[in-house]
């Protein structure tokens, strides 16, 4: 079963820890040192996908740490603008990841012995 | 004044508000479920990365063009899946669960509410029959009427570059739109930078000879710019060029149409170079004519070349003394270059209008340039009539709707038990609605189809009663896109209006507490609602029925003017001498006297004349005058009369009385001083009180003076609505004119005896064509053909409005009635006359009546500005006709609330108050 590319990367992100829909973004930018950069657009097009196939849950809103800019804007007590959507991975959706990870990690390994990998 | 103290923070805080909102909207732009399920975290998402952008020092536009471009083409993927998904029962797709059963796409509640709708309908097959009936009544007439009026109003002339071509058109004080000479033509010609080209026309009547008999052809004079100016070409050989059509360098050449290849050549090749006689002169063919559209699906065949034969060099149009030197003899079109605006163009041919006239005021006095876009000049006239009977058809539709919808509430009203019972079985409001609009929409929609292919077939009848010329209704009416468009757009607007207020008003009904009283009708229409009904349906049918009144009673004024002779049982036919053939009056003068003689020896016909022009047939002609013995009036400003050249015996043998004086006699010819019978508005303008016998007047076309010998009664001329104009009639043997008419006096029906006449022309010359064989009595009725079809068609609607009307009144009264039978039933039995029950039920009807004859009058009077324009003798204002209607409508309501009145009067108490 394979996975598309950009579900694969949300559930990498999602393996760490749980996060909200900005994280993951940036997650997945650091995970492939920027290459991938996704829209939110296409992010939760994935995701509305996985939470339909039972891969990804939400797991209620939270408050997301304070950045240093944000600080300096007085929020009105009670405004839910700093309050974000987390998503985590089920356990079927480990499972998932898990098998996609062994299969492209099989891959990999007889890629290694045709020596088509570069040392990096 | 800039607040100073708003800080950064501030404006950043707008931003960002501002930013949120923009997420807010885009997200909207994605499907229902995609939004219900992540659409506030992306929100939260695309707010975060606009942020992100924002304080990495993007603009407004970097940060959200972006998210734009992110959102449509995911939103797009998302609806084409969802939208697909929808056609197909959508499967749980979790591997390890079986297929949901309950799993529901909105196809299938469509077919559900659908077919409930159908089986509804089958038991109830009279209900559904009306409705759709009524619907598709109002849709069909009202898609027919667009037709129409897309046709002849919206579309632009099938020309290249129509939007931009222009009749110009020579103005004098008599003439707002007048001919123009060749000269202004050629001076246009040269000076103009506004115009790309222009081109001279007229069409004519042409003898064509040479075969077994001397055959009537339509022939236009043109310029070969007249080719430029609307883009036509050859399917064959050449067009012929502005050389050759010009005067001092004319070819004999000629272009024949698509039609006359076909029927006179079978589209053999060789008809190229073939000789074509016409008018007495050889000519050769040059090419063939494209048809450049369907003539057909055209209003007026395409004005510039409908039913054209045969197109001749303008050099060859019949004048005296030759085109160059002539007067204003032809019509003329151009084309103004692009971007060139029309009060452009004007503006420049009141400049070389008036050079013309300072150049030649003799030629050129009273005369000004002017122009406007050929597609007004052709249809301008009959937009009055056409917006009129669009508006009538309009209403028909309301009318059509408004009893549609108080069926289909009354029918929702009646369905409460089952509603209810729907309701208890666990249906969510939203779905008892969603029901009823989907059972509107599909009888619209049917309605839609049906009333689509009722109005095509309207069309063709109203084709069959043949449109009169005023109002040009192409025989082959186009169906395009725009009438599709329209015919949706009605039926959605008829779905709305017929469907909405049911569906609203059930909405609202508590389910519950109807399935708790038993069932009993606990609401009704309500009385207020039934009133609206009423009053909007007799309002609107009162409007109708009192234009339609008007024209009727205008189409009686017409048909009552006196036209001053007798038409009755007069055969007429035109013929044109050609010019080579008969070069000199005298023989002119012979032919003619000859023909008369021949047509007289036949039997049957009692007196025969010759007349220039034939009243009602569309001809005529006006000169300036001046009367002899007083002061010399300007050039420019001469007084106009109508000018009519006959023989001796026109006026017995048009039975136009002679009042004073003598009529023409055989010895008032070539070798006579000129002579003139005048009528009684030409006496009574110039000599009020006094005898004008004996007076003389003179014109520029004459030498020497012209003496009035007699004096005769007003007759029409063009219309039987025109005003009294005065008219002088010259001795046709005075003034030899190839052209002409004969009329005759018949003492059997008038066409009966045309082979005879027409031998007796042809024994005198048998080359000699004779063409529109028509009886008087014919072309007078034609002329009033625009009242007398207005009037029909007006009074059809009128008739079916009422119609519709009626059974409106008649379907709410009777509804009311049987909402309030417990508490009639009450009253009944405790002792109230069943008379006073029914004085009351119709007593309300009048009132409301009343109110609704008030509105629609209004309404009627508020058209006036439309229906002046068609109307004669007779005032928008009329009050016989706005009484008369409000008395129709009267008299229908109270036919209409009689019958349930008498009802609820006969209603058994029992029964009414055991009734459940």
């Amino acid at each position: 079963m394979a996975l598309r590319a950009v579900e694969f990367h949300i559930l990498l992100a999602l393996a760490v820890e749980e996060c909200h829909g900005y994280a993951i973004l940036q997650e997945v930018s650091r995970i492939t040192d920027g290459e991938l950069d996704l829209e939110p657009g296409t992010l939760y097009r994935a995701l509305h996908r996985m939470l339909k196939d039972g891969w990804v849950a939400e797991c209620g809103r939270r408050s997301v740490p304070t950045a240093s800019a944000r600080a300096a804007r007085p929020e009105p007590p009670g405004s839910n603008e700093e309050r974000r959507r987390y998503y985590k991975l089920t356990a079927l959706g480990r499972r998932v990841a898990t098998a996609e990870a062994d299969r492209l990690s099989k891959l990999v390994s007889i890629a290694r012995r045709h020596q088509l990998v570069s040392h990096a | 004044m800039r607040d100073r103290r708003r800080t950064r923070p501030d404006r950043e805080a707008r931003r960002a508000k501002a930013d949120r909102r923009f997420a807010w909207w885009l997200v909207w732009l994605y499907p229902p479920p995609f939004r219900r399920d992540v659409g506030l975290g992306l929100v939260d998402t695309l707010d975060d990365r606009m942020r992100a952008r924002r304080s990495g020092g993007a603009s407004t536009i970097g940060t959200r063009i972006p998210a734009v471009a992110d959102t449509v083409r995911n939103a797009s993927a998302e609806w084409t899946a969802y939208v697909g998904s929808a056609f197909r029962r959508t499967v749980d797709s979790h591997p390890d669960s079986p297929a949901a059963p309950g799993g529901r796409t909105i196809m299938d509640t469509l077919s559900q509410d659908i077919r409930y709708a159908l089986r509804l309908w089958r038991r109830r097959p009279g209900f559904a029959l009306v409705a759709i009936l009524t619907l598709a009544l109002g849709v069909g007439a009202n898609t027919a009427m667009f037709s129409i009026v897309n046709a002849v109003l919206l579309r632009p002339l099938p020309y290249p570059n129509a939007d931009r071509l222009v009749a110009i058109w020579g103005r004098t004080s008599a003439f707002p739109r007048g001919l123009l000479s060749y000269r202004e033509y050629a001076e246009i010609r040269r000076q103009t930078a506004s115009l790309d080209a222009i081109g001279l026309w007229l069409p004519q009547s042409i003898n064509l000879t040479g075969g077994t008999e001397p055959q009537r052809l339509v022939g236009n004079f043109v310029t070969g710019s007249f080719f430029d100016v609307l883009g036509l070409k050859a399917e064959r050989g050449r067009l012929f060029t502005n050389e050759e059509s010009a005067p001092g360098t004319a070819k004999p050449v000629a272009v024949i149409s698509h039609q006359l290849w076909r029927q006179r050549f079978n589209q053999d090749e060789r008809a190229i170079g073939a000789p074509l006689t016409i008018n007495g002169t050889p000519l050769t063919i040059v090419g063939v004519m494209a048809p450049p559209f369907d003539a057909d699906s055209v209003p007026s065949g395409g004005y510039f070349v409908g039913g054209v034969d045969v197109f001749l060099p303008a050099a060859e149009f019949p004048v005296p003394r030759g085109l160059a030197a002539a007067g204003p003899t032809l019509l003329a079109v151009g084309r103004l270059k692009s971007g060139v605006a029309v009060e452009t163009g004007l503006a420049e041919l009141d400049t070389i209008g008036r050079r013309l006239l300072a150049a030649d005021p003799n030629a050129q006095a009273g005369r000004t340039l002017t122009s406007e876009p050929a597609h007004e000049s052709i249809v301008g006239t009959s937009r009055p009539a056409l917006l009129l009977l669009f508006a009538a058809v309009a209403v028909v539709l309301l009318i059509a709707c408004v009893n549609v919808s108080h069926l289909l509430l009354a029918r929702a009203i009646d369905r409460q038990k089952e509603l209810a019972l729907r309701a208890a079985l666990g249906a969510s409001r939203a779905a008892v609605t969603r029901q009823l609009i989907v059972e509107a929409a599909l009888l619209s929609v049917t309605a839609g189809v049906a009333g689509f292919l009722l109005g095509r077939w309207a069309l063709a009848a109203l084709i069959w009663l043949q449109p009169p010329s005023s109002v040009p209704i192409p025989t082959n009416v186009p169906l395009d896109g725009l009438v599709l468009l329209f015919t949706g757009a009605v039926t959605l607007l008829v779905a709305g209006g017929a469907g909405l207020m049911p569906a609203l008003r059930t909405s609202r009904l508590d389910l519950g507490r109807v399935l708790q009283a038993g069932f009993r009708r606990a609401s009704g229409t309500g009385r207020r609602t039934r009133d609206v009904f009423m009053v909007v349906e007799m309002a609107l049918s009162v409007a109708l029925v009192a234009v339609s009144v008007l024209l009727i009673q205008s189409l009686l004024a017409i048909q009552q003017v006196p036209i001053g002779f007798d038409s009755s049982s007069v055969f007429t036919l035109q013929f044109r001498l050609p010019q080579s053939k008969y070069p000199k009056p005298d023989n002119i003068a012979r032919f003619f006297r000859s023909a008369i003689e021949r047509v007289r020896a036949v039997p049957g016909v009692e007196s025969a004349a010759l007349v220039r022009a034939v009243p009602f047939s569309g001809n005529g002609g006006t000169v300036g005058y001046a009367v002899e013995g007083r002061p010399a009036p300007d050039p420019a400003a001469l007084p106009q009369s109508r000018v009519h050249f006959v023989t001796p015996d026109y006026f017995r043998t048009m039975r136009t009385p002679l009042l004073k004086g003598r009529d023409f006699t055989d010895r008032d010819d070539l070798s006579t001083p000129l002579v003139t019978v005048i009528n009684e508005t030409f006496a009574r303008r110039e000599w009020p009180g006094e005898d004008p016998i004996g007076k003389r007047i003179t014109t520029p076309q004459t030498t020497g003076p012209v003496t009035v010998i007699g004096v005769v009664g007003d007759t029409k001329h063009y219309t039987a609505t025109e005003p009294a104009m005065p008219q002088l009639y010259v001795a046709h043997y005075q003034v030899p004119l190839i052209f002409s008419s004969l009329v005759a006096r018949t003492a059997v029906p008038p066409l009966s005896v045309t082979n005879e006449i027409r031998k007796a022309i042809w024994s005198v010359d048998k080359d000699q064509p004779v063409w529109s064989i028509v009886a008087l009595d014919t072309l007078v009725e034609r002329s009033r053909g625009q009242s007398r079809f207005l009037a029909l068609l007006l009074g059809a609607f009128a008739g079916v409005a009422l119609l519709l009307a009626a059974v409106g009144i008649y379907g709410v009264t009777s509804y009311g009635v049987a909402q309030r039978t417990r508490e009639i039933g009450i009253r009944l039995a405790l002792g109230a006359p069943g008379e006073r029950v029914l004085r009351e039920v119709v007593g309300r009807g009048v009132m409301l009546t009343v109110i609704a004859a008030a509105i629609g009058l209004a309404g009627a009077l508020a058209m006036g500005r439309l229906t002046k324009a068609v109307l004669f003798g007779v005032t928008p204002t009329d009050p016989a006709a706005l009484a008369s209607a409000a008395l129709v409508l009267t008299a229908v309501s109270i036919a209409a609330t009689y019958l349930p009145a008498r009802r609820a009067a006969r209603v058994d108490p029992v029964v009414a108050l055991t009734e459940e």
